[in-house]
């Protein structure tokens, strides 16, 4: 049924001729069993059918033709085309009339039928493909989906979709083509052109604009280039929103051949639309997104110089105080005094190394040569990197407590040193003064730990991840006024990045621990 | 009654006026005669008029660079140079010691690890020239000649390439020897930018010859340019 279905279909008027022929032979051998004028309904059964399975055309030329085979053969006399009674006469024009009118409605009928199964067909593509546009799918996704379905609706042998980048220029997102064939160069050029003037390229012409399913369409242009004058079978259609063009779907040929006429484009414009509006959204969105980093990165920045001018004025300030104090000259100073006010100078110009060192280091994150390089580190050395980095005075009340033997790790040294380094100023700095900071570390089966341990409050559980981000300082350390509030987010980011983890855990019997514990991979064969 | 001692002179070359400024002091408190030099060209002149028993360089110069005053300077002159860096230039630092400097020192620095260095620096300048065939250090004791290393008495097997390593690092003594210099020497020139072998096997050198290898005594790692033996 369904084979014959698709000649009727495209072969209408063989199909018509073919019925006719069967029929009159299945007909004639009975032609003297019913009254002659029996037949003419058999032969409005033959036009019904052609006008149902072949369209309008054919059932009118079946209808023809059933009009010339009922006087030929049914109608005495028979095999002429004369006839005898008048009457006859009258029958056959009633007919013709009858079949041309049947065949007419019954077509029509059918051609809506076909429409509006096309249309309904349309219709739940473009909602299927309007429920991908409201996730939140990546931009080439729906451009891959777009084209799919846009070569399954049309039959076109390749798509491809084109958008503007943030300066304006066009460039090519995605393209597909059947079975591989490149697309034509001029395809690019095409696209460009209409990019640039905001048309359409090969679309059918439109009788009426007032039409309501026209109103909306890009302005149609055929492509008339120099050397160029055949009529393209492909299409070019504008993604344009009311202010600005977001780039060009192109739709390749038809692999069938023909042009595309009005009913193939009124989807893919529908299709279009959505589209359109579903890529400005995206690229809004990055611009916003884009906005928002650069605000963040400005605050960054603002809240970072304030945090660290504060942080290098504090102890030049009471330098200055400790020197322009010993240097009085009406003052006599003993030897002890005066030590102590030394000491408290070298206190404070340990402190001004430290903060530089975190800026250096800062400003070597944010710069591009930050990339980890990954080499073979023995962990002692990495940890012995992190110990000396800390100023003579500070590092004495550092316990060092290794296990004999520690395994090589694959790390940038430098990182994880002033990761190692940022815990260990911390811990410094927020524990008790006069006890020592402990450092130890351990070696698992698939990974080594490495931790900072201090005799202080210990952090509360609601803050153990909070003291992790930028700028947040823990509750108890509100009564320090240094630290740039960056050590331990910078620790994070780079422990990350190795693909270890950083936490902080209770001390026993209390204060804070600092964990950072890193993969151990197999450690590299030598020659 | 011996002669009077001849004054030590060191010279120092530093663009700063308050490093300038503070060394002297130091160093003049501490009977070195002191020579300043505010450049490069003016380094190099002072060297050839005034012939320093030692030289402290800083890499940051302008004009002609530390490193490159080093390298001129070694062309004819033998004494020890000691670079002064900031924190942030490890690789330098090592070029610096390939170029042929002796040691530096990361500023800041306290005076205590400066005089320390220096003394450490005179003191080598003579017994450098003779190789000796055994060294001692500590409870180690590493005979050049016969290849045994032994700790306590006890014998410590080495492959050939630990040994080589560990001679070398020992024969320099409280000298900074670059991955580059060791790998150069022991490998071949083609090895030399070879330093994560080189750290392997410094590993189980650790392993073998230090009581506690993660806090190792006898062969320290001065981090991102080499390595150096420490004789006490």
């Amino acid at each position: 049924m369904k084979t014959l279905k698709r000649f009727a279909e495209k072969h209408g008027y063989l199909f018509s001729i073919l019925c006719v022929i069967i029929a009159t032979t299945l007909f004639s051998p009975g032609r003297d069993y019913f009254a002659k004028g029996q037949w003419a309904f058999l032969y409005l059964l033959i036009v019904g059918l052609v006008a149902g399975f072949a369209g309008v055309k054919p059932a009118l030329l079946t209808a023809i033709l059933a009009f010339f085979t009922w006087n030929f053969f049914f109608l005495p006399p028979y095999n002429t085309f004369r006839i005898h009674d008048p009457k006859d006469w009258l029958s056959l024009f009633v007919f013709l009339v009858v079949a041309v009118e049947m065949g007419m409605q019954t077509g029509r009928m059918r051609e809506h039928e076909a429409e509006a199964r096309a249309h309904e067909r349309e219709m739940s593509m473009l909602n299927q493909f309007s429920a991908h546009l409201v996730s939140d799918a990546p931009v080439a996704d729906i451009a891959k989906l777009m084209m799919s379905q846009v070569m399954e609706m049309t039959h076109a042998d390749s798509a491809a979709v084109y958008l503007a980048d943030v300066e304006g220029k066009l460039y090519e997102l995605l393209s597909v083509t059947n079975d591989d064939i490149p697309m034509e160069k001029s395809v690019n050029q095409i696209a460009e052109w209409a990019y640039k003037q905001s048309k359409a390229v090969g679309l059918p012409k439109i009788e009426k604009r007032s039409d309501p399913s026209v109103v909306g369409w890009p302005i149609s242009a055929t492509f008339d280039q120099a050397g160029a004058e055949k009529e393209r079978k492909d299409l070019f259609i504008p993604l344009q929103t009311a202010e600005k063009i977001e780039g060009i779907l192109y739709i390749g040929p038809k692999t069938n051949g023909h042009s595309y006429c009005f009913s193939d484009v009124r989807p893919l414009i529908a299709m279009a639309n959505q589209a359109t509006a579903f890529f400005e959204r995206k690229r809004l969105q990055s611009v916003a997104v884009r906005a928002e980093a650069l605000i963040e990165a400005n605050k960054l920045k603002s809240t970072l110089i304030s945090s660290v001018s504060h942080e290098l004025k504090t102890p030049i300030a009471s330098i200055m105080a400790t020197i322009s104090n010993l240097t009085t000259e009406d003052m006599k100073w003993d030897a002890v005094a005066f030590q102590q006010e030394l000491a408290s100078v070298q206190d404070d110009l340990d402190r001004l190394t430290n903060s530089i060192n975190a800026l250096l280091n800062l400003s070597r994150l944010e710069s591009e040569d930050w990339k980890p390089k990954m080499e073979w580190f023995d962990l002692a050395d990495v940890i012995w990197a992190a110990v000396s980095k800390i100023p003579q005075k500070q590092r004495s009340r550092i316990e060092v407590n290794l296990p004999n033997e520690l395994p090589m790790v694959r790390v940038d040294l430098m990182q994880i040193a002033s990761a190692l380094e940022n815990l260990l100023i911390n811990s410094l700095t927020y524990g008790p003064q006069d006890v020592p900071v402990k450092l130890g570390a351990s070696e698992e089966d698939e990974y080594c730990r490495i931790w900072v341990e201090d005799k202080g409050p210990g952090i509360a559980p609601d803050e153990r991840e909070r003291i992790f981000e930028k700028f947040y300082r823990g509750k108890s350390s509100s009564r320090f006024s240094s630290g740039t509030g960056l050590g331990l987010a910078v620790s994070r980011e780079i422990v990350h990045y190795h693909g270890g983890r950083i936490w902080v855990e209770d001390a026993i019997p209390h204060g804070a621990r600092f964990v950072i514990s890193l993969p151990i991979e197999k450690e590299p064969q030598l020659q | 009654m011996s002669a009077p001692e001849r004054k030590i002179k060191i010279l120092v070359v530093d663009d700063e006026v308050q490093i300038r400024r503070a060394l002297k002091a130091i160093l003049t408190a501490r009977k070195y005669e002191v020579i300043l030099a505010e450049n490069g060209e003016e380094a190099i002149d002072s060297a050839i008029d005034s012939i320093p028993d030692l030289l402290i360089l800083d890499m940051a110069l302008p004009g002609i660079k530390g490193i490159d005053v080093c390298r001129e300077l070694r062309n004819w002159y033998k004494g020890p140079i000691l670079m002064l860096s900031v924190i942030s230039d490890d690789y330098e630092k090592a070029i610096a010691l390939d170029m042929g400097a002796d040691d530096y020192l990361t500023k800041p620095f306290s005076t205590t690890e400066l005089l320390a260095r220096i003394r450490a620096l005179l003191r080598r300048v003579t017994p450098d020239a003779i190789v000796q065939p055994v060294i001692n250090a500590g409870d180690l004791t590493i005979d050049i000649a016969k290849r045994i290393v032994t700790r306590d008495g006890k014998d410590i097997e080495l492959t050939r390439m630990e040994f080589d390593i560990l001679a070398y690092l020992a024969q320099n003594a409280d000298r900074v020897i670059t991955s580059k210099m060791l790998l150069e020497k022991i490998w071949g020139p083609e090895y030399a930018e070879d330093a994560q072998t080189l750290r392997v096997h410094i590993s189980h050198l650790r392993k073998k010859i230090e009581p506690q290898p993660s806090s190792p005594r006898f062969i320290l790692t001065e981090t991102g340019v080499g390595f150096r033996f420490s004789l006490s």
